[in-house]
């Protein structure tokens, strides 16, 4: 990790003040945003204390998309809960499974293939380049309106999206919860023909790109909704555990793919995008930069997948056939919204003893009572849809 | 002001190049999209060549899915109308569709190949009761919707390949690196899978975990943390040995598997186009 | 008096169905329009091309539960919506179609629809007090603010086209184009600029994007709307579509020569004129993102109010010294 480079805040807000030191007098007034709500990227809600139009504390609210998954996990085999934790951050399935999948082959101390690893690798740049154009179109939509430019953009990044969604349909035959990933390896090996596919997505999604900054990062009224908006300073983000585009937005260089190699990641070389500034657009550069990067690394990548069997492992038939010695592990990987891991303790039997997902949306929320107050609603709007969060790895 | 103007004018720009372009809608019903070859969909139990059911109940689908969605009574040992052999048989098959996660766990622990995915969805219904696939409508699906890819053996296949008699080792190894599709160019497909799984010790402590194709010589690469573990034991897990039914031998042409899919860039075809399939004389035909 | 209010009375028919019906149009052309900007289709099902599809949505809107909050002000509440929806199209009656299709043509017809633009926002500004709903207050005093501010280089603007033709009266100005050159044409560098204000101003009176803030979906639900159900939604609906109509037609009529054209003036370039003011409309609408309130008004008062006030002025010299 190099060094910090922090941005100035003058004053950083309090969130866990009460509001009756705010306000004695009550003259502030309530809105509750969500939990049903166009923007709240799922069933989120914020507590908004509201002075006329400028915030003055947020208080948000977890658990409404809670479906007990950790518990859920405690009752099923290993085998089994490949295809459950996919519905954790539903818009990047892949690295979910990739997180889970790991964790299950460091206790068992299983060595994943070299053609399963890069497998692996591409997969997982491909599902950043899906997560990230569906970040953009929601982003749009939240500062732009679903009836206006905003759905223009957003309807643009889907049609793009499922290029992508359509070469993970070739490879595993699902287009969302793939459950192609299993212990010791893949499941699913490349079709005859794949790359070719690949390469010819890219070739679209790649000048594309350019036509999206045109309409949002170059545009003024875009730079506008986002400059200042939301300075995140590196301390705090530290402090809360943030990682991800959101940490390297305020200009902290790290990134486990490069720092903490996982897949074939020590096999290639990535360059980390970072961005100075700490606000919505220094998160949306961050991202922009990402996809660019996740573009060239599959390029460079998809022809050269080396040969070889894509699961080191056994295909297990019975549930019971899959124990995993007494361990505890915590295995992470860099997914399009930060680290996301797997803390796993087992006793020996067929199922985990406790099975801990942690994920990088949880701590990128907890961010919001600082960033929040001081700007307007429209900007609270700009700044949750920065922050990307997926509720269901929120409240699993 | 100006930038204002200069970005807002690219950004009409933008929409209007787009509006030349041809629209991506596919006009469903009337138009359907061509699926991939593996698309997963909904299922269908399958007959054997000779007529016969596969399902032999073995209750190993029922207990690997993970939202219980799969019911069968098991109908014990019977004679077979159609071989004379004892065999196990399913007198009830129930699949709920409604709480199905569409893991293909089921299809890829099946012994002998009986539940296989479909790559048609089944239609959308104005009752939970109509999603719920009882046996008939899972045999029904067998001739009415195209098969996914992915049976048993293919996917096991995929994730093992089975090893190649000795004297065919380097043909087997040039077919395997050809384009990276797993080498099933084996004849004998359906019956080495369940004798390379029926012997986990001498393919599981062999130095690779790649008992197939030769890797190069520096496998695992140096940086990688587990490199003095990679010649630990695979701990071996148990087979099921015992209740594989003795399979004839595939009629079809070896190489056809995987080699044989075509890209599924397929024009849309219209669903009068389609209609149903005629019974497949091959199990792994593709459609 | 009785054969001009006869006349009056029967073109204001006239005027009030055509305007209706385009306004059905309107809502086939957006959507069909909207949809060739994001390379998709549009409605296709309902009639050839989905042009039956305004009708479907009538009915749809038109069988829905109406619901009334129980704390809400239910006298403004009931009132509202037809307000908005009547208020958008008092502008037309002084807008000349035709040289002889005019529902009114008043001695200070821009005056008049000065103050017309004035009054929508009250229906506005009523729904979002009487609907006893915090995004709806919030989305209200938004369009106050808003519309208020913008009322002023909308006036400003507007005075560009009185000047330089000499009368309040819609059909001198549109004579005048006629007799001499179009506003935008010459002279130009007064013309063009004021007709960029006038646009962006009837944008922020009509809340179309990039000023849409009042009822900015992605905020506040549904703004000022959100309390709103069935046929009372559909108003409020419909209110937009005509103000929007309404408000290109004036556009068409101040600065782009309403009934004239190089060959056979008459109805149908005003018709056409207005048209391809709708579709710049629609266009912007679906091509940009929105402001936010404190940058709208930044905009008016920073730039567009100085800015249509140095055109005044050049107007007025324009005139002394032609």
């Amino acid at each position: 990790m190099t060094a910090l480079r922090t941005v100035q805040i003058t004053r950083r807000v309090d969130p866990h003040l009460s509001i009756d030191r705010y306000d004695p007098e009550g003259e502030l007034m309530l809105l509750h945003f969500g939990p049903q709500h166009p923007s709240t990227h799922g069933v989120f809600r914020m507590d908004l204390y509201l002075d006329g139009e400028k915030v003055v504390k947020v208080v948000p609210h977890v658990g409404y998309l809670h479906r007990a998954v950790e518990k859920l996990c405690e009752t099923l085999a290993y085998v089994q809960i490949t295809p459950i934790v996919d519905k954790n951050d539903y818009v990047a399935p892949m690295t979910n499974e990739q997180a889970l999948n790991m964790a299950f082959e460091a206790a068992l101390k299983l060595e994943v293939p070299r053609r399963a690893r890069w497998m692996r690798t591409i997969f997982a740049e491909l599902q950043r380049i899906a997560s990230h154009l569906l970040w953009l179109g929601t982003f749009a939509l939240d500062l732009g309106g679903a009836l206006g430019g905003g759905s223009s953009v957003f309807l643009h990044c889907f049609r793009e999206r499922e290029l992508v969604l359509d070469l993970f349909e070739e490879v595993t035959g699902a287009r969302f919860h793939y459950n192609t990933h299993t212990i010791g390896g893949n499941r699913h090996d490349l079709p005859a023909g794949w790359s070719a596919k690949v390469k010819a997505a890219l070739d679209i999604i790649g000048p594309r790109l350019d036509e999206y900054e045109a309409m949002t990062l170059e545009n003024r009224i875009f730079l506008d909704r986002t400059i200042g908006v939301g300075k995140l300073d590196a301390e705090l983000a530290l402090e809360l555990g943030i990682t991800g585009p959101i940490l390297r937005g305020c200009g902290v260089d790290h990134d486990l793919r490069r720092d903490a190699p996982f897949h074939a990641y020590d096999e290639v070389k990535v360059n980390v995008v970072t961005a100075q500034g700490g606000d919505c657009l220094a998160r949306a550069r961050v991202r922009f930069g990402e996809m660019r990067e996740s573009v060239r690394l599959v390029r460079q990548m998809v022809d050269a997948v080396p040969e070889g069997s894509i699961n080191s492992g056994k295909p297990v038939k019975l549930p019971v056939q899959s124990k995993i010695p007494p361990c505890q592990v915590y295995v992470a990987i860099e997914t399009p919204r930060g680290e996301l891991g797997t803390y796993l303790i087992s006793d020996g039997t067929q199922f985990p003893y406790r099975l801990k997902i942690r994920p990088p949306s949880l701590h990128a929320l907890s961010a919001l009572p600082y960033i929040i107050p001081g700007g307007t609603v429209s900007d609270a709007v700009a700044i949750l849809g920065s922050v990307d969060p997926i509720m269901g790895e929120v409240d699993r | 002001m100006k930038s204002y103007l200069a970005t807002a004018a690219r950004a009409l720009a933008t929409t209007f190049t787009n509006a030349f372009r041809k629209p991506v809608t596919v006009e469903f019903p009337d138009v359907i999209r061509p699926r991939a070859e593996r698309y997963r969909a909904s299922f269908a139990l399958l007959h054997e060549e000779d007529g016969d059911e596969a399902c032999i109940g073995c209750l190993q689908c029922e207990r690997i899915c993970p939202s219980e969605v799969i019911s069968i009574k098991a109908g014990g040992k019977r004679e077979s109308p159609i071989t004379g052999k004892k065999r196990g048989y399913a007198d009830d098959f129930v699949l709920d569709l409604n709480a199905c996660i569409y893991c293909e766990l089921c299809v890829q622990v099946c012994p002998t190949d009986a539940i296989v995915m479909t790559r048609e969805p089944e239609l959308p219904a104005f009752g939970r009761e109509d999603l719920v696939l009882t046996m008939a409508k899972l045999y029904a699906n067998e001739k009415s919707k195209h098969r996914a890819w992915g049976d048993a053996t293919r996917l096991n296949g995929m994730q093992v390949p089975p090893k190649p008699p000795k004297a065919e080792a380097p043909a087997a190894v040039s077919a395997a690196s050809a384009t990276g599709a797993p080498a099933t160019a084996a004849p004998s497909a359906r019956t080495v899978a369940p004798a390379a799984a029926a012997t986990p010790a001498s393919s599981g402590a062999s130095s690779a975990p790649a008992s197939a194709t030769a890797l190069p010589a520096a496998s695992p690469p140096a940086s990688s943390p587990s490199a003095a573990l990679a010649s630990a034991p695979v701990p071996p897990i148990a087979t099921p040995g015992a209740a594989v039914v003795p399979l004839p031998a595939p009629d079809t042409a070896p190489g056809q598997g995987p080699a044989g899919e075509t890209p599924g860039t397929a024009p849309a075809v219209s669903t009068a186009e389609r209609g149903p399939v005629p019974p497949d004389s091959s199990r792994e035909g593709t459609s | 008096m009785n054969e001009g209010l006869v006349h009056g009375a029967v073109y204001s028919v006239l005027i009030v169905t055509v305007v209706l019906t385009a306004t059905a149009m309107a809502l086939w052309f957006e959507r069909k329009f909207a949809a060739r900007l994001q390379t998709r289709l549009g409605p296709t099902m309902v009639g050839p091309s989905g042009l039956l599809q305004p009708v479907a949505d009538l009915l749809k809107l038109l069988q829905k539960e109406d619901i009334v909050p129980e704390k809400a002000d239910s006298i403004i509440f009931n009132l509202v919506p037809p307000l908005a929806a009547l208020t958008a199209l008092g502008a037309a009656a002084v807008v000349p179609f035709s040289p002889t299709v005019v529902a009114s043509d008043l001695d200070v017809g821009v005056l008049y629809v000065l103050a017309i633009g004035a009054v929508t926002v009250l229906p506005v500004f009523g729904a979002g007090w009487a609907s006893n709903n915090k995004l709806a207050l919030l989305g209200g005093m938004r369009a106050v603010a808003q519309s208020v501010s913008y009322e002023v280089p909308l006036l400003l603007s507007a005075m560009v086209p009185v000047i330089l033709s000499g009368s309040l009266r819609f059909g001198a100005i549109v004579q005048m184009q006629a007799d001499h050159h179009w506003f935008v044409v010459w002279p130009f560098f007064i013309g063009v600029p004021a007709f960029g204000i006038f646009l962006l101003a009837m944008l922020a009176e009509a809340n179309r994007i990039p000023f849409d803030i009042p009822e900015a979906e992605s905020e506040l639900v549904a703004g000022v709307t959100t309390e709103y159900t069935g046929m009372k939604f559909a108003l409020f609906y419909m209110a937009e579509y005509i103000h929007t109509i309404v408000a290109s037609a004036v556009g068409a009529a101040l600065f782009l020569g309403g009934w004239d054209g190089p060959f056979w003036p008459g109805l149908h370039w005003m018709v056409l004129k207005t048209l391809l003011l709708f579709t710049v409309v629609y266009w912007v609408r679906w091509s940009l993102l929105r402001f936010r309130s404190d940058q709208l008004m930044g905009l008016c008062w920073k730039y567009l109010v100085p800015a249509s006030v140095l055109l005044v002025g050049a107007s007025a010299a324009w005139v002394v010294f032609r």
